[in-house]
């Protein structure tokens, strides 16, 4: 096991090291140039020049490159063209409320598609299956930021029960904190709680035609021990997978719902960052959230092990 | 004994977090109406904090707030002094002397001194394009004691004393001495200035929200405010900048009371804010923006000065301003170079306006022009949709009087690299793209790069026309306003015969804001000052 962990974290170095080579190559070889953005949009081509030579842009493309690389393995992920400020502590500062929005999501998207996914199986066929494929259907395909400005429109500016928009840290107050990521939280979910149901409620189905769980309900198990105890341990492997994926999505997924609800995480700040060509930020984001993919997939992979004994390392 | 179970946990959990959060959902509907905090929504990134920098009006807005400026001009582009009590000429109008008033001091506590002033101004005059016209004719600045100063000239500036004070451009702002000993392409990040607010770099959450203090220690004239000109009074202990980058999101903040004035509210949402009772829209920027676009004067077909003049005649310019967006309440055509609202704006050669949207003259001069179905590489700007559905109506436009026209569709910033690019379409380059500028800045032809046409040392397009150009040279020493106004209807003449820019229209963009704040101060172009609101109960 030890050694399949440290495998695998030397593969994720590894993925991070040519994500970082090649979103270094892509924003560089991509239209646009930050100098120019830096000096405003009516600057004369001599004031932008200046500020391409003090920022280095103007130095060719192996010289920018090994910089670069060299300051990467001194621990130094740059510092923002525009702010000044280390790439890394911007990226931290925004990394709170991402993350906040992420776990909030995953656990309610979680805890509510795995219950529609056994509910529907449980009653395959019935009215609860129809109206939850149909809520399935709905969730999957309506845009995240509809639901976003309806539910805004119903229960804050109409209601007025909760905020419209913006986030306060944890630090402030865990009620405010809460309070202002509710709306998010439900709104990024919707489409997660329809994948996580449909997969649900396959998984399910497929075990509960198995012959040990007729055994069970021939021994007289209760509904209860029979959907949690002995089916859901079974269907289990696959959730996990849709869980995990699904995580790994919401990183990156929370653009549109940050947008929507002003949040200052980390997909606001690289497409920020992405828009104004800060080569610094969005190399640091892209280099960590890709090893923010490979250490979800393998605690997946680690997991399998805890639900399902078969499954060795 | 209770013992610890899943289901008590759960219980226990929704009991606590309900517990602690209804107090929040009153704090959260509470939060807005603090008193004594603006909430402004600037729905645009302040990037770069040196006004010598960057042109980009955010930045301005940043400048304008932290720093001070030994002039300002007034609502009708008057300058008159702001850190200067006292200054006075000498009889060969080639010394200028400057005394500074009392109570002026940096955020940090330090004396704000002839010496502060003298380096800002050596910064200014490498940066903008008035600073470098006034130092080639500047023969010493030097101090005369801890609040005076002297700039001599080698022959007399008449313009020396509005270029101090003009907004257009990069502005004068007075930093300190070892702040503004920098080269200006090194950004200057230190914030410390001596002006009405002091920027609160510990609350401020960059990318999302900027925090702006008031400057107890500040001392205002006592002159009314007037345009930039006038006493600084701020009535208000913080103001708040949030980037709300979605419009419907600040929209509904705003009507939620979360808060209290947006900066440019989406022209399809103001008939609504103009129902809501509690929500008002004020026009601050009096002069407005004129928007316009470039020709590539040196690739095919707009090298050929009829295919350019074809542009002037092809435009109307209410159906494009129409298409870009904007609403008709809000739009003036434009005619002069001098835009709409400054001292030079005249009607000298504007017979092609009579004319506009005329596509069989145009389709006529395109043939006098030569023109053999060359592309026309039109530059879009994707992420300003204004400027991005002008730039689709012109395509379209020049479609129907037979030419080939590409859309180039790409971001600002890949807009901005592919525009430096002088060569034919076919190697990169570009035929045309659409920009703006603020209208009453539009009166400075040796600030605004838009209106030399020097050629390849011009702004993007590089128009031609030397004798247009020595007329520009003269701009600096003519003496009395009557003067340059002859001055600038002669440039004029020239400039709608070569035709460098083709105008689109003028635009003014209406804040919104809560009723609860007042007292916002009007000024003539986008960069809107923070000082004299209040905010008042209701």
């Amino acid at each position: 096991m030890t050694a399949y962990i440290l495998r695998r974290m030397v593969s994720a170095i590894a993925v991070m090291a040519m994500v970082g080579i090649f979103v270094f190559l892509l924003i560089r070889l991509a239209p646009g140039d930050p100098a120019a953005i830096i000096a405003g949009r009516n600057a004369s081509e001599e004031i932008i020049a200046g500020i391409r030579e003090h920022l280095g842009l103007n130095q060719p493309l192996p010289v920018q490159f090994l910089h670069w690389l060299s300051a990467i393995f001194h621990g130094d992920f740059g510092t923002s063209i525009f702010s000044g400020r280390p790439a890394l502590e911007l990226l931290v500062q925004r990394l709170e409320p991402t993350l906040s929005l992420s776990l909030l999501t995953l656990t309610l998207s979680v805890t509510v598609g795995v219950c529609f996914g056994i509910l529907a199986a449980w009653r395959a066929g019935g009215v609860v299956d129809r109206l939850l494929l149909v809520f399935s259907a709905l969730g999957y395909s309506v845009p995240v930021f509809v639901i976003g400005y309806f539910l805004v429109y119903l229960l804050a500016f109409s209601a007025g029960w909760l905020p419209v928009q913006g986030y306060v840290p944890i630090s402030e107050g865990i009620g405010s904190w809460f309070i202002h990521l509710i709306l998010p939280t439900v709104t990024l979910s919707v489409p997660y709680i329809a994948f996580v149901a449909r997969i649900a409620r396959t998984s399910m189905l497929e075990v509960l035609t198995e012959d040990y769980m007729r055994t069970a309900a021939a021994k007289g198990a209760s509904p209860y021990a029979m959907l949690f105890h002995h089916a859901l341990k079974n269907a289990g492997v696959p959730i996990l997978t849709v869980i995990g994926i699904s995580f790994a999505y919401l990183i990156g997924g929370v653009v549109l719902t940050e947008t929507v609800f002003n949040i200052p995480g980390i997909g606001r700040l690289v497409v920020d960052a992405i828009s104004s060509r800060d080569y610094p930020i969005i190399q640091s984001v892209l280099i960590l959230t890709s090893g923010l993919y490979v250490l979800i997939n393998l605690a997946v992979d680690l997991a399998y092990t805890l639900i399902d004994p078969r499954i060795r390392y | 004994m209770m013992t610890i179970s899943r289901r008590n946990l759960l219980k226990q959990g929704i009991a606590v977090g309900t517990a602690l959060s209804f107090p929040s959902v009153l704090r959260a509907q509470a939060a807005a109406s603090n008193a004594r905090t603006v909430r402004w929504v600037q729905q645009l990134s302040l990037r770069v904090f040196d006004p010598l920098l960057t042109s980009d009006d955010t930045t301005s807005m940043h400048a304008l707030a932290i720093y001070d400026t030994l002039f300002a001009v007034d609502l009708k582009g008057i300058p008159q002094p702001q850190m200067v009590d006292k200054w006075g000429v000498s009889d060969d109008k080639k010394t200028y002397t400057f005394e500074l008033r009392d109570g002026l001091n940096f955020h940090d506590g330090s004396s704000v001194t002839a010496a502060d002033c003298v380096a800002s101004i050596r910064r200014w005059g490498q940066a903008d394009a008035g600073g470098k016209t006034i130092m080639e004719r500047t023969k010493d600045i030097s101090i005369v004691d801890g609040r005076t100063f002297m700039i001599v000239l080698t022959e007399p500036s008449p313009l020396l004393i509005s270029s101090l004070a003009s907004p257009a451009g990069f502005f004068l702002a007075i930093m300190r001495e070892k702040d503004a000993s920098q080269a200006p392409t090194e950004p200057v990040t230190s914030n410390i200035g001596s002006g009405p607010f002091k920027y609160n770099e510990a609350l401020t959450k960059p990318g999302t929200s900027w925090v702006y203090d008031r400057n107890e220690n500040y001392v205002p004239r006592q002159e009314v405010p007037d345009g930039y000109a006038g006493g600084k009074v701020v009535n208000v202990d913080r103001v708040i900048w949030d980037n709300i980058a979605d419009q419907q999101t600040a929209f509904a903040a705003l009507q939620a009371g979360e808060v209290d004035f947006l900066l440019q509210p989406a022209f399809d949402l103001l008939p609504v804010l103009e129902k809501d009772p509690n929500l008002e829209l004020e026009v601050l920027n009096k002069a407005g923006v004129s928007m316009f676009l470039r020709m590539n004067c040196l690739q095919p077909p707009f090298d050929n000065v009829k295919a350019r003049q074809a542009i002037l005649h092809l435009i109307d310019q209410e159906a494009v301003m129409r298409a870009a967006g904007f609403d008709p309440r809000y739009i003036t055509p434009v005619t002069s170079i001098f835009g709409n609202n400054t001292p030079y704006t005249n009607d000298e050669n504007t017979g092609w306006y009579k004319k506009g949207g005329d596509p069989e003259r145009a389709r006529q001069l395109l043939k006098e022009a030569g023109y053999s179905g060359e592309t026309v590489v039109i530059l879009q700007a994707t992420d300003w949709p204004e400027a991005s559905n002008a730039a689709q109506y012109l395509a379209d436009t020049l479609r129907r009087i037979g030419v080939k026209v590409e859309l180039a569709p790409s971001d600002w910033g890949g807009l901005t690299k592919r525009r430096a690019n002088k060569g034919p379409v076919e190697d990169g380059g570009w035929s045309i793209f659409v920009s703006d500028w603020s209208d009453s800045n539009l009166g400075d032809p040796l600030k605004v790069p838009v209106l030399p046409a020097n050629g390849e040392g011009a702004w993007f397009g590089w128009p031609k026309s030397d004798e247009y150009e020595a007329l520009r040279a003269k701009w600096a020493d003519v003496d009395t306003l009557e003067e340059r106004q002859a001055l600038a209807r002669k440039m004029q003449r020239l400039s709608w015969d070569f035709v460098g820019t083709a105008m689109l229209g003028n635009y003014v963009v209406p804040t919104a804001r809560r009723k609860s704040l007042t007292g916002l101060v009007s000024v003539s172009t986008v960069v809107l000052p923070m000082w004299n609101m209040r905010k008042v109960s209701g």
